[in-house]
């Protein structure tokens, strides 16, 4: 059977993870469709705010709730899905504040929300687009009942960024050291005196020579802010940590053939396995295929200098199919025991539903 | 007058998977051969620059790679370490600072420290002088991350000052902004493909560029142009296995033409770099792309 198929059939959560420009998004859609097409709703939650991407799937923008594909979109495509597919784009800053909004206390709400610490923390901070992203999928898991979530990932600059940016943020918001610098300031219910020794202490000094005093203070009201918050981060953090090592989660790594994307490819397929997640199938997006001999031989036929011009053409394609089957060797070499997808390269790009459906040929053998 | 030929720093930004790595190469390479003193810094990745080059890795210690031509890997640990000594002046101090649990939990937690520090490195390195006075480097190219986290990258000055209150770390944050600021000194090097979801972050990346960052697009570079091949006579007359690929060829033409049109939007000079076909892709792919950029560094020096 082929292994996203399999994936497709025994997974309820697919992860799309791999570096920018791959095609992983397109990849992320293309199996939503396919599992609603043939019985098993589904929903893809993208992160790339292409709006190409949400006019192929018939609708005019993808917004932070998931729509439903319009039936007609189908039908323009030809396709009967025997069940339903929704798509959604993750807000990064309308997500954290929803958070926010659901799970902070009345009193301390607009307090977190209008922080200087939040507001970069929400937008700008390394790390937390993947920790919404992760927060986004278990509440998608646990308060919807989708049969499958294809959740595509932030293009990471570095693999290690989308497995490990959940802590990361996590760490920020409820750290040891952190704890005992604000435990009397906690019980007193706002910012007191362990702060202000802390102020005077050697280290205090030093850092707010790089800082100034008033950042640390301002912290610690964030810190305090938000500190009724952590169990309930950290809980969630430990329950989507559990998810995406399940039996029913797969991740579906997608490269393209260029050795750069390459290298990275093997080098977060090493990550996943170390971390023991199950990789369903890495799929090497848009490929360059060999020239067929025929084609050789019909130039040959040509006459000057159009036999000239297509013997040019031919050999560029020859050289690029060349380096990429090199490419694809490597990578089975470097990836033992996970299968390999390869898609050709199309000549046009995917712009409605026909042509991600077409995709899924190739993704599915 | 040149598009290129006065910045001292050039930021080579695009969508993932352009070239702009490439283009950072021999931008670097044909800035050296001008006589400039040339640093290429990559930022925080796996360096590729030098290996382009033929030269073995340097790491994030600035390496010689040739005449008038260095490099560095700029990543964070090494950054802030050096940007800590620059203050603190002693390392015994800086290990007892920094090796205290405590400070490095604030350190995570002030916003972007990482790309301050690495920023930072660069834009010293640019201020930097020799002892006759001269600048250490004439010219900073550099492999700046793609769109998103290039913006990320570039604002990050700005974020600093909007959420740190005036301090040190504040004072140079403002320097800094200045300087990205400041077209005479900086301009951003933007590089696209000729296929839509490209040449459109290209234009969403200038706007987001000049609009929100204040960092003035000094050229665009078209990678992988394609050139029109066969008359339309020449496809009617091919037989049904070639005529496809006569018509995929033209079609790459087209796309490339199209590209171009709308990249001519952009108040910039545009350049067209030919797609090269090797399967080896090597310094000989970098020369050949230095001579197609080297109008924009003809006639003058910053």
């Amino acid at each position: 059977m082929n292994p996203i198929a399999q994936a497709l059939a025994t997974k309820d959560v697919l992860v799309c993870v791999g570096s920018g420009g791959v095609g992983k998004t397109t990849v992320a859609a293309t199996l939503a469709l396919r599992s609603a097409v043939e019985g098993k709703g589904s929903l893809v939650c993208t992160i790339d705010p292409a709006k190409r991407l949400a006019n192929a799937l018939g609708l005019e923008a993808l917004g932070n709730a998931e729509m439903p594909i319009p039936e007609k979109a189908f039908e323009a495509a030809g396709l009967k899905p025997k069940s339903t597919m929704r798509a959604m784009m993750l807000d990064m800053k309308r997500s954290w504040d929803e958070l926010i909004e659901k799970r902070s206390p009345p009193d301390k709400r607009d307090k977190i929300l209008n922080n200087r610490f939040y507001q970069a923390m929400s937008t700008a901070l390394a790390g937390s687009q993947e920790y919404i992203a992760m927060e986004k999928l278990w509440e998608l898991r646990t308060q919807r009942d989708y049969p499958l979530i294809v959740l595509d990932t932030p293009p990471t600059a570095h693999a290690l960024d989308f497995l490990d940016a959940p802590n990361r943020i996590l760490d920020f918001l409820d750290n040891e050291a952190a704890k005992w610098l604000l435990t009397p300031a906690l019980a007193a219910g706002k910012v007191g005196l362990k702060l202000f020794s802390f102020g005077s202490s050697y280290v205090a000094k030093t850092i707010s020579r790089f800082t100034g005093t008033e950042t640390l203070q301002e912290l610690a009201g964030f810190m305090l802010a938000i500190s009724g918050l952590n169990e309930g981060f950290k809980e969630r953090a430990l329950q989507t940590r559990a998810l995406l090592a399940a039996k029913t989660t797969g991740f579906v790594l997608v490269t393209g053939p260029m050795p750069d994307r390459m290298d990275e490819a093997v080098y977060f397929h090493t990550l996943l396995k170390q971390n023991h997640l199950d990789v369903a199938a890495l799929v090497v997006n848009r490929v360059h295929q060999a020239v067929p001999q025929a084609q050789w031989a019909a130039a040959a036929r040509l006459p000057d200098p159009l036999k000239q011009k297509m013997e040019a053409t031919l050999q560029e394609a020859e050289q690029l199919a060349a380096a990429d089957a090199r490419g694809i060797e490597r990578l089975r070499e470097q990836c033992p025991g996970t299968p390999l997808i390869i898609v050709p390269r199309f000549e046009r790009d995917v712009h409605d539903l026909k042509a991600l459906w077409e995709t899924s040929q190739y993704l599915f053998g | 007058m040149s598009a290129l030929a006065h910045q001292r720093l050039l930021i080579v930004t695009g969508k993932g998977g352009v070239g702009k790595t490439t283009v950072s190469a021999a931008l670097a390479l044909g800035s050296a051969r001008r006589g400039l003193r040339t640093l290429v810094c990559e930022v925080n990745t796996k360096e590729r620059v030098t290996t382009l080059l033929g030269r073995p890795e340097v790491g994030p210690e600035i390496g010689s790679l040739e005449e008038n031509l260095w490099s560095v890997d700029v990543r964070p640990t090494e950054a802030l370490r050096e940007y800590a000594l620059m203050i603190l002046k002693y390392e015994s101090i800086y290990n007892a600072v920094f090796g205290n649990r405590l400070v490095g939990y604030f350190l995570r937690f002030i916003p972007s420290i990482q790309e301050i520090v690495m920023l930072g490195k660069i834009l010293f390195h640019l201020r930097e002088k020799r002892p006759d006075g001269s600048w250490r480097f004439d010219r900073i190219v550099i492999d700046a991350p793609a769109t998103g986290h290039a913006i990320t990258f570039l604002s990050v000055p700005q974020v600093v000052l909007d959420t740190v209150p005036p301090g040190p770390l504040a004072t140079d944050a403002t320097w800094m902004r200045d300087l990205l600021i400041d077209p005479k000194t900086t301009g951003s090097v933007l590089v696209s493909l000729p296929e839509d979801l490209p040449v459109n972050e290209t234009l969403e990346l200038h706007a987001a560029l000049t609009a929100k960052i204040k960092i003035a697009t000094a050229a665009v570079v078209l990678n992988g142009f394609i050139a029109p091949r066969f008359t339309d006579a020449e496809r009617a007359g091919l037989p049904p296995e070639l005529a496809e690929v006569a018509r995929v060829h033209e079609l790459r033409a087209h796309l490339s033409a199209e590209a171009e049109t709308k990249l001519r939007t952009l108040p910039a000079p545009l350049t067209r770099v030919p797609r090269i076909y090797q399967a080896h892709f090597a310094r000989a792919a970098i020369e050949a792309i230095a001579a197609t950029l080297a109008p924009l560094l003809d006639g003058g020096r910053p």
